[in-house]
């Protein structure tokens, strides 16, 4: 079985191996696993940046899948389902562990100084920029990270955070605005598109 | 032209797995299952439990203006030996009553 990832994994799939671990079939959890593991993963690395943390904080949130499995009534998609309840384990931690998880320390401290993204290299200025949104307040930093993380899909972005779309877009401006605060490099210039979600 | 911050952010950002995690979360996931079932709460004795200790202020609000005077006419003749001795041992005889109530309540 591969390692998918969303739009990989069919909903058949998913629905029945649901059917096999509430029947009392734990292996078949492992299929579920396989199926998103890639992306669970994925999504607590946005949040933390750390390797180690990122799949301690998916394992959890399996943990925690299984334990509702039983409460998954098939309302919204299982990946809607699964990545809500990943990022409410998610946003647990980080909020019980403090900003120590999201290794601020190696944030350098010229990213949030205006202008000082100017001589990074792509990759650092990119990284850079990721830890800025972490250190955003955190209903910013939430929605700047699933909006993305969901390929920029507002209405499926703000389902997994339980928010309305017209919340999610007011929060993803305000974000963006807070960013450019503090990385004056992407200040919008006259003519600049506005991107979309902030429409 | 995209937005350089939206260019930036909608950039590939993926993690893969270690090649043994699927393994450790399917090893934490038997060890949850192998756990017994949390014990539930005795909701039953804990309701009954209430309800005998509601009934019992109740009934003493009532009934101590009642008493007193039969208490401290039975109390009297320690008073003799001395007050103190007497009160003390009135306190020995209700802490044993109420020393035995939870074993009444658990044979419930």
């Amino acid at each position: 079985m591969g390692e998918g990832r969303m739009g990989e994994a069919s909903d058949d799939d998913d629905d029945a191996d649901v059917a096999r671990v509430v029947g009392g079939d734990l292996e078949a959890f492992e299929g579920i696993v396989r199926r998103w593991q890639r992306r669970l993963v994925g999504l607590a690395w946005r949040f933390c940046r750390d390797r180690a943390a990122a799949e301690d904080m998916a394992q959890e949130a399996f943990l925690k899948a299984f334990r509702s499995l039983r409460a998954y009534r098939g309302e919204s998609a299982f990946s809607t389902w699964l990545t809500a309840i990943a990022l409410n384990t998610y946003r647990s931690r980080l909020r019980a562990e403090g900003p120590a998880l999201l290794a601020i320390d190696l944030l350098p401290a010229r990213a949030v100084e205006p202008g000082a993204l100017r001589d990074l290299q792509d990759r650092e200025r990119t990284e850079a920029v990721r830890r800025a949104v972490l250190a955003l307040p955190h209903r910013y930093r939430d929605a700047l990270v699933v909006y993305y993380f969901q390929e920029r899909d507002l209405k499926e972005a703000a389902q997994i955070l339980g928010i309305a779309e017209g919340t999610l877009k007011a929060n993803l401006h305000r974000g963006r605005e807070m960013l450019r605060g503090r990385c004056a490099e992407f200040a919008p210039r006259p003519g600049d598109p506005v991107p979309e979600g902030t429409r | 032209m995209t937005d350089e911050l939206d260019r930036i952010l909608s950039s590939d950002d993926s993690l893969e797995p270690s090649s043994g995690f699927a393994g450790a979360v399917m090893g934490a996931v038997r060890r949850h299952a192998a756990e017994p079932p949390p014990i539930p709460f005795p909701w039953p004795r804990f309701t009954i439990g209430l309800v005998a200790c509601a009934t019992m202020a109740a009934a003493g609000a009532a009934l101590v203006p009642r008493i007193e005077p039969m208490a401290l006419d039975l109390v009297a003749p320690l008073a003799s030996v001395g007050s103190e001795l007497g009160y003390a041992g009135l306190a020995v005889i209700v802490s044993v009553g109420l020393a035995r109530l939870p074993g009444v309540f658990a044979r419930l």
